[in-house]
């Protein structure tokens, strides 16, 4: 698949969102639905500033939460199966806590039920000139602490998916454990948690539009705010949605190019398992997270 | 007790490199004894290893040979009796049997009864990781299924070790790395993964790998068996070359061409128990127990 190809087939299937809209919307001029198109558009070519805050925020939050959640995971996955009991004890609660409960009372309890009793206030941090407002941070937080519980699970069976003799191997040369870890059994392990990890953070993506509740502008709120404001619902969502979309196409791609980069050493022929091209995600009905959130 | 400090600081020693000629025996193994569960594998085995010597091990599968090998690099812990290599006990550190809080509660009339043991005596602890790993560093291994890293080239395969363990530099861990390669004739194939090598040549990576450690004993787990019969000679004239050259070798192989040809000794195991050992003329001229001939007409 060239490259040139596959942009102008991304374009296409971008596009095809777009055009969804467009023939509603047409459909909708004939009868007697009022729809406004251009909001749609705005919000897409020309969105506010408000908006384009909102969509970074939507974009940096995942990927601090999911950096968070990765490293949560791992050491959480070492700790489950370590042989020390403690450690396997606070794994398996942490785990445990954060994957039974839901993602919404998790950010109610942590953002706003920890201050108003006093126990603990999050603070506004200066991250050099830019100040990340204590929501945000809380949020980020929670949303990665969440998620590692998650990955802890991916994590786990990646590692277990690895050949012991590889342990052993590694062992005999007088390596210790953490090397083991780091050098030997982890980079063999991210061929098999990548592809989960993806859908991880696809979901990642779109759930930090659970962070309105504790009032964080990102792309939802900002959108919910500007609807409320003017009743266009229909064209903004439309928009989100599109916006969304967009983010986890990008994703997607760049998931396919870390997979391809990890098969080294592992596949003979170009078709080996490096995940379903674009092709496959589209109408190949590739599954969704089977954690879920 | 000063022996845990004196066991790692002999052992820094060793790590160096420094010859220890007085230190004969390379590997002294008495009456270990070892159980899965409740099935036990191996039966007060006492093996000894002389430097530069060859010891082939044979026996029916399920003899505990492979278990044995596995115990003298603490991949399988013991039960009973002592590992040495280079004269360092391997996997465990001997302590006090009774403890620190144990010697003042037997200084109480009566309540510390229990605590008094005789004076020196020891029990047997496992020893830290970071000190079995400086033990394994010692001893190469060579396993049945060659475990490479299938992530990494051949040559990084070989050098990994030698700089992430040893502290080696990286050009120079190169140049060992290439010479290595050239040793076990694969000089063009430093570039390639493993998965593009074929069995025989996957297993003189391996051990070309285990040689980069450069190791006073080698371990061999059975290094022909998962291996095509054409591609055996191949690993199998390594293996000879490396005998030659007077590594200390203990190997567990059916292969007894390589055993009469290689080998100073062969040991003969059956049900965890040492039956017979002696030269390969021997042991396979004349054997004279039963359990061995059984084996051996079945096998030539």
């Amino acid at each position: 698949m060239t490259s040139s190809l596959s942009s102008s087939r991304t374009r296409r299937a971008l596009l095809a969102g777009c055009l969804m809209f467009v023939a509603l919307s047409v459909s909708g001029c004939s009868s007697r639905a009022d729809i406004q198109p251009q909001f749609f558009w705005d919000s897409l070519f020309h969105p506010s500033p408000a908006l384009v805050n909102g969509i970074g925020l939507t974009l940096i939050i995942s990927v601090i939460a999911q950096i968070l959640g990765v490293i949560l995971g791992v050491f959480a996955a070492m700790a489950k199966m370590a042989k020390f009991a403690p450690f396997r004890i606070a794994s398996n609660l942490y785990i445990w806590f954060f994957r039974g409960t839901p993602l919404l009372v998790q950010l109610m309890f942590f953002v706003y039920g920890l201050p108003t009793v006093g126990l603990f206030r999050w603070p506004t941090i200066a991250f050099g000139p830019i100040l990340i407002p204590a929501e945000i941070l809380a949020g980020t937080i929670i949303l990665g602490v969440n998620e590692g519980a998650y990955m802890a699970e991916i994590v786990r069976a990646g590692i277990l998916s690895v050949d012991p003799g590889q342990t052993e191997a590694s062992k005999s040369l007088g390596m210790k454990y953490g090397q083991t870890m780091r050098r030997i059994v982890l980079p063999q392990a991210a061929r098999v948690i990548v592809p989960p990890l993806g859908n991880e953070f696809n979901n990642m993506l779109k759930t930090t539009s659970l962070l309105t509740v504790v009032s964080v502008f990102e792309l939802y709120n900002t959108t919910s705010v500007a609807a409320g404001h003017n009743f266009r619902y229909f064209e903004l969502f439309g928009a989100a949605a599109v916006w969304y979309l967009l983010m986890t196409t990008i994703w997607g791609f760049i998931q396919g190019w870390i997979e391809r980069r990890l098969a080294k050493g592992t596949v003979l022929t170009s078709a080996g398992p490096t995940g379903p091209g674009w092709r496959g995600r589209f109408f190949g009905g590739q599954a969704e997270s089977l954690g879920g959130h | 007790m000063t022996v845990p400090v004196q066991i790692s600081s002999n052992l820094l020693g060793a790590i160096g490199g420094v010859p220890r000629p007085d230190v004969d025996v390379v590997v002294d193994a008495r009456d270990v004894n070892k159980y899965f569960g409740r099935l036990h594998v191996l039966k007060d085995v006492c093996i000894q290893v002389k430097r530069q010597e060859t010891v082939v091990i044979i026996g029916p599968s399920g003899s505990g040979k492979t278990t044995f090998i596995r115990c003298i690099n603490h991949l399988e812990k013991i039960q009973g009796g002592r590992i040495f290599v280079n004269g360092h006990l391997i996997g465990y550190r001997e302590t006090p049997a009774v403890g620190r809080i144990g010697r003042l509660i037997a200084k109480v009339p009566v309540v510390g009864r229990p605590f008094r043991k005789p004076v020196g005596a020891t029990k047997l602890v496992e020893d830290k990781e970071k000190n079995v790993a400086l033990q394994r560093q010692e001893i190469g291994m060579v396993f049945q299924r060659f475990n490479l890293f299938p992530h990494m080239t051949a040559l990084d395969n070989i050098i990994e070790a030698p700089i992430h363990v040893r502290g080696m530099d990286r050009d120079e861990a190169m140049v060992m790395g290439r010479a290595l390669l050239e040793r076990v004739g694969l000089a063009a194939k430093e570039k390639v993964y493993p998965n593009q090598l074929s069995g025989g040549q996957q297993q003189r990576i391996a051990i070309a790998r285990a040689l980069a450690m450069k190791p006073a004993l080698m371990l061999f787990d059975e290094p022909t068996s998962a291996l095509d019969p054409e591609m055996i000679g191949e690993v199998l004239e390594v293996m000879k070359e490396l005998a030659r050259e007077g590594m200390t070798m203990i190997v567990v192989s059916h292969e007894m061409g390589f055993a009469r040809e290689a080998a100073n000794r062969v040991v003969m195991m059956d049900d965890g128990v040492v039956v017979e050992e002696g030269s390969p003329a021997q042991v396979f001229g004349s054997p004279t127990q039963d359990r061995t001939k059984a084996f051996l007409s079945k096998i030539l």
